[in-house]
């Protein structure tokens, strides 16, 4: 497994390198919904902060990543998108429709809890 | 100055918007543009992936006399396109993906050209002018 | 490309001009410079190298006489480095191999010119000069023969000519670098992303707003974001008279690339007039998060700022999250 999954209570943080190949990708996908599995995490966050460029396949991996969290019963959020990324996605017409973003890995985490605490009272 | 990256496998595509990244930097452009120009890379080399199995993408600086700025030609002796136009119909898309590829990458760029021919390949032209 | 780090400075300036070996041989066809130009000149080779040392300093007297010229001679090391080119460029100028090599030493001569600053007039002018002296050795040499001497004087004028325009074309590539360093600078300085408090950003749009200027906006927005950790932005528009459909679109996009990392943007000030453009444009304004004056929006903000920092304490009614 080429992308380091760490845990930090029932959070489960992956965070993408630079220069994934589409197989890593899809592996991660894969990894992170047998760990939600195993783990019963409750969120998941994705930190792509490395990446300097996110394509149609990326994010559209991304977003089956984070749909596939979510149907193990995990909120997911996107951290890390840079300035210039961000800007090429929406040129680019790429959405992530639905799901989360942050500014970085405390963000996220922040916004995890959060989530959590509200779900917690029974909003 | 050229440069030429053979695209056989998805793992090459990292490597094109790599270098395209880095002859863009040289010839002047802003880390934003860099961004934009190698996002177009990765989408026209996925293409080649995707749909010829293989082909070349090819890096180099060009000028018009007054502006300079950098060409990208994206080139494969695949399947081609039977109706260019539709392809180029932004929300189109045959393979699995979010539509994007070919219209989303013309928006990243200032010169767009698709010529292709079912049979005979696909070449996709893009210029970035300096501004 | 591996080789990038070990490039000199004139290899890649170069590689930014475009000096491919095709535009080069485009440049020998552009001066008519054909075989037996190359013949001619080879034939004086030797008769030139003779008076390198001479030819050197007729070219850097010129230049002294000259106030425009001095540029190039007052620093020591720079006037050294000058005349060690020069000898080098007159000894290849005659070696009838006009390449990639001979135009990176031209480049390299060029850029040190315009880097002290030299006059082109001046520059011209000494050249000149220099070949007028060059022709007058020529002729002596080919007295018997005069019209063979003007056609080897001319075949080198060609190749005068062939420096000339990479000279200029160096001296304008520089110069329009640094106007654009400059335009952009001024472009940074017109729009202001001012943090208000912690997390919270103001960006006061002022003025006719272009395509250009409006990505800049938005590059210098999602770089400040990042810079400041910023939660909500408010975006006051108070200053805009009219906006077409290509600003609407970029103002969205802004929108959305700010929502990508994770912060919310709240639109302020915008007035009736523009409000029906982007109606007209089809934006549907129930999407954005609009307030009508500045002052309405920084408040909306301290909300949903002071929620979040309050969150898991109060149970405070849910305000929007940054979500895409």
């Amino acid at each position: 497994m080429s992308v380091p999954i760490l845990k930090q209570g029932d959070i489960l943080i992956a965070s993408i390198q630079a220069a994934l190949s589409d197989r890593d990708l899809v592996d991660l996908r894969d990894e992170l919904a047998s760990r939600v599995g195993r783990l019963r995490s409750r969120g998941v966050v994705i930190d792509v902060t490395a990446l300097d460029v996110l394509d149609s396949f990326a994010t559209r991996t991304i977003r089956g990543i984070a749909y596939t969290a979510k149907l193990r019963g995990a909120d997911a959020v996107v951290v890390g998108i840079q300035p210039d990324v961000a800007f090429a996605m929406v040129q680019l017409g790429l959405t992530l429709e639905g799901i989360p973003t942050a500014l970085d890995l405390e963000e996220g985490l922040v916004l995890l809890r959060a989530r959590k605490a509200d779900r917690d009272h029974g909003k | 100055m050229e440069s030429r990256v053979a695209i056989e496998h998805e793992s090459d595509i990292v490597g094109a918007r790599q270098k395209g990244r880095e002859l863009a930097g040289i010839i002047g452009f802003s880390s934003t543009d860099q961004t934009l120009l190698a996002t177009a890379i990765s989408e026209v080399a996925r293409n080649i992936v995707t749909y010829a199995g293989r082909g070349e993408i090819i890096l180099s600086s060009v000028s018009d006399g007054t502006r300079h700025g950098i060409m990208v030609i994206a080139r494969d002796q695949g399947p081609g396109i039977l109706d260019t136009a539709l392809a180029m119909r932004d929300g189109y898309s045959t393979g699995n993906s979010l539509g994007v590829g070919l219209p989303g990458a013309r928006r990243l760029v200032d010169e767009f050209d698709l010529a292709s021919a079912p049979g005979v390949g696909t070449t996709v032209t893009l210029k970035k002018w300096l501004r | 490309m591996a080789d990038l780090v070990n490039q000199t400075p004139a290899q890649l300036l170069s590689r930014e001009m475009g000096m491919t070996e095709q535009s080069v041989e485009r440049r020998k066809r552009i001066v008519g410079l054909t075989a037996q130009d190359l013949e001619r000149i080879a034939a004086i080779r030797d008769l030139v190298h003779a008076h390198i040392e001479e030819y050197t300093a007729v070219f850097f007297d010129y230049l002294a006489a000259l106030d425009e010229g001095r540029p190039v001679l007052t620093n020591r090391s720079v006037a050294e480095r000058a005349r060690q080119l020069k000898r080098e460029h007159l000894i290849a100028m005659v070696q009838s191999d006009y390449g990639t090599a001979y135009i990176a030493q031209r480049l390299e001569l060029a850029m040190l010119y315009s880097k002290a600053g030299l006059d082109l007039r001046v520059f011209l002018a000494a050249f000149h000069h220099l070949l007028k002296n060059i022709g007058v050795t020529i002729m002596k040499h080919f007295e018997h023969t005069p019209m063979e001497g003007f056609e080897t004087f001319m075949s080198l004028k060609k190749v005068a000519f062939f420096d000339i325009g990479v000279i200029v074309d160096v001296m304008v590539f520089e110069r329009e670098r640094v106007i654009r360093q400059q335009q952009d600078s001024i472009r940074e300085l017109s729009t202001p992303v001012l943090q208000l408090r912690e997390r919270l950003l103001l960006l006061p749009i002022i003025g006719v707003i272009d395509t250009h200027r409006a990505r800049l906006v938005t590059e210098s927005l999602l770089r400040s974001i990042r810079a400041n950790r910023a939660k909500v932005v408010v975006m006051d528009v108070t200053g805009v008279a009219t906006i077409d459909s290509k600003v609407a679109n970029h103002v969205i996009q802004t929108i959305t690339a700010a929502k990508l990392m994770g912060a919310t943007v709240i639109v302020t000030g915008l007035s009736a007039e523009v409000a029906q453009s982007l109606v007209v444009l089809g934006i549907d304004l129930a999407k954005l998060n609009t307030v009508g004056d500045l002052q309405g929006g920084l408040e909306e903000a301290e909300l949903l700022l002071g929620y979040q920092l309050v969150r898991g304490e109060h149970r405070m009614s849910r305000a929007p999250s940054a979500e895409t």
